[in-house]
């Protein structure tokens, strides 16, 4: 008997009787853009309100000027990104500007598919993670965010600020091993 | 074999005062900081409510969930793999790291992100006797693993420590200045030495938060960004999960995601929350499906809800007696009320004094994101230590003889007037003798009253 026929069984005998699964509804919620900002502002993260997604090229020029490598297929970029791009390249970005799929202004959240990210490793390994969305894809919460997202696809994570820590003393670090920054451009 | 027992490592933790009602009070700020997530959501009772009885369903179809979770996983061309135990678990993720990278004139390199259930199996020790150079991401976790220390919480694993501990550990293991204790250098520090590890890993391994059934993905919730990180960099990604991490699909999940981060650390959610259904081309995944104690729980039936915990670490932050007592001082994996629950199912014998480090308060059960009945549960054990005949022989004999008296009214009566007058008469060295009576240890009794309350209704009745 192999460990999964073992392991079979034996949950077959030690289960209970069939529980009813419960339905979950899709909750209301407020899905303003105001509160998705108040949120994700209250987790770290930074947002600025375009007009266009044309302005995203002038707001990064003004926020992140001082970046040096940049990897992005919205705005300028100077590091070229792709499946196939090494370690000792993606060490070397600054900044990387993505667009992000759906927000969630219950909790800040943006999901970020792998076809976005250029390489898997992109929006972790940059020091700095600039996140594009549409405001027409802002939601009040997950139930509504996975009503919306059809396919997770193969890879994709919803992102909500910077990367942090709080594990010296409770006190909270922002920048543990991904992005240091995260700002949100609304178009 | 004889194991400290829980009182006795509380009793040395308890050493340091000034320790332990920092770690007391740090605790119940995140406790405070839960409650705060939590009362702005309207249906957070409703989402628990859920949370329980999805979790519910699925243990009472755990057998076909998991069937058609590595159904839909190996069509994703993810390798899935079963362990029946830790040894297994532990052979099973050496075996994938040495056949997944042959490298030359050097050991092969892992870098973990955080996994209770790796710790439950050892697995560090193991690969590290087996020539495997293992990295612990997670900034706590890398801190404990330095000091060569297990977590003390599952999700604060260096809660117990101080920033300048943390410091000194930091100036042995990465050269930072002495006597630097800033949190910020400190973090700063171990994000430059980790990233050199992240680049240099053949193999990243990482925990599951949740398996789902329907698509054959699974789900990582980090803060740090590490197990992202770790797996994105390595050519080998293998995650490792008990058999209880299933839920059916990505509506169920919706519920979890709202309930998870708010409960451990009071976020509105995790900075990060991964889904993982396939691989890139050219690199493997591999998921290791465990049981390890889990198919046993599962068939007692007062003990299987035990099964719905998703590791939040409520339960600890709330309860009285972890925070003046430490994560250490369970001497198990998973410490705290549902540690308390979980460990006895393991084994009764080295762990039978965790049922008894509770009030019985039911604090647990009050914050629990899926309503496990914690402190009922601890009580349930209790009989069942009891019944195994693992009581220590002062509480034994004690039940017994309390148990008599209070059957018999008349001796009940007497020794109520004995005890009281000799409360009077005694000397307070002899009635607060810490060896004979460990109630006192910490306690000052009230006056004895001059009569009983049963004497003084007979007197005062209409």
């Amino acid at each position: 008997m192999t460990s999964r026929e073992k392991i079979l069984a034996s949950i077959a005998s030690n289960k209970p009787s069939l529980v009813t699964m419960p339905n979950v509804p899709i909750f209301e919620g407020d899905g303003s853009v105001e509160r998705f900002k108040n949120v994700l502002e209250s987790i770290g993260g930074t947002t600025v309100e375009l007009a266009s997604k044309a302005e995203c090229q002038e707001a990064i020029d003004k926020y992140y000027h001082d970046l040096k490598n940049v990897a992005s297929e919205i705005v300028k970029a100077n590091v070229a990104v792709t499946l196939d791009t090494t370690k000792d390249i993606l060490e070397q970005v600054d900044l990387a500007v993505i667009q992000g799929e759906i927000g969630v202004s219950e909790n800040g959240t943006i999901w970020v598919p792998e076809s976005n990210m250029l390489n898997r490793a992109l929006p972790f390994i940059t020091q700095h993670l600039v996140l594009v969305l549409d405001k027409n894809n802002i939601v009040a919460n997950m139930q509504q965010a996975y009503d919306k997202l059809e396919d997770i696809g193969n890879y994709g994570v919803f992102i909500a600020g910077p990367s942090k820590t709080a594990d010296i003393e409770q006190s909270l670090v922002i920048g543990a091993h991904g992005a240091r920054s995260m700002m949100v451009l609304i178009y | 074999m004889n194991h400290p027992d829980h009182p006795e490592l509380a009793e040395a933790f308890n050493k340091d005062f000034e320790r332990t009602t920092w770690h007391d009070e740090t605790l119940w700020f995140v406790r405070q900081k839960r409650d705060k997530a939590v009362y702005p959501i309207p249906e957070f009772q409703d989402l628990r409510t859920l949370a329980s009885e999805i979790k519910d369903h699925t243990l009472s179809n755990l057998d076909n969930y998991l069937i058609e979770f590595e159904q839909n996983a190996i069509k994703n061309g993810v390798k899935v793999h079963w362990a029946a135990d830790a040894v297994e678990h532990n052979q099973i993720v050496m075996e994938i790291i040495k056949n997944s990278c042959k490298v030359e004139g050097r050991n092969p390199r892992l870098v973990k992100s955080k996994s209770m259930l790796t710790e439950e199996c050892h697995l560090n020790d193991f690969l590290e006797k087996n020539n495997i150079d293992v990295v612990d991401t997670d900034l706590g976790e890398r801190i404990v693993q330095f000091r060569n220390e297990p977590p003390s919480h599952i999700v604060l694993p260096a809660i117990h420590l101080k920033k300048e501990d943390v410091g000194e550990t930091f100036y042995e293991h990465l050269g930072t200045a002495k006597g630097e204790k800033d949190p910020q250098i400190l973090t700063e520090a171990a994000r430059q030495h980790l990233r050199g590890k992240f680049v240099a890993a053949d193999v990243a391994l990482t925990g599951v938060n949740f398996a789902i059934a329907e698509t054959g993905s699974f789900v990582v919730c980090t803060n740090e960004g590490n197990a992202d990180l770790g797996v994105n960099l390595a050519k080998v990604h293998i995650a490792c999960m008990g058999i209880e991490k299933i839920i059916p699909d990505l509506h169920h999940l919706s519920v979890y995601t709202r309930l998870l981060a708010r409960s451990a650390t009071g976020q509105p959610v995790t900075t990060y929350t991964s889904h993982f259904t396939k691989p890139v081309e050219g690199k493997e995944m591999h998921i290791v499906i465990v049981d390890n104690g889990r198919t046993q729980q599962l068939g007692r039936a007062d003990f299987r809800a035990s099964l719905k915990c998703i590791r939040c670490g409520a339960c600890m932050n709330t309860c009285p007696v972890y925070r003046r007592s430490g994560g250490h001082s369970y001497d198990f994996t998973v410490p705290g009320p549902i540690g308390a629950i979980l460990s006895p199912n393991i084994d009764l014998h080295k762990h039978k004094s965790l049922p008894f480090a509770s009030t019985l308060c039911g604090s647990c059960s009050d914050v629990c994101p899926v309503k496990i009945d914690i402190h009922v549960q601890l009580y349930k054990w209790r009989q069942i230590v009891g019944k195994a005949n693992e009581l220590p022989a002062a509480k034994k004999w004690g039940m017994k003889g309390m148990a008599k008296v209070l059957s018999m009214p008349k001796v009940y009566d007497l020794s109520g007037k004995l005890a009281r007058g000799a409360l009077r008469i005694l000397p307070h060295g002899l009635t607060h003798n810490q060896s004979m009576n460990p109630w006192a240890k910490a306690r000052e009794l009230p006056d004895a009253p001059k009569q009983s309350f049963k004497e003084w209704y007979e007197e005062n009745r209409q």
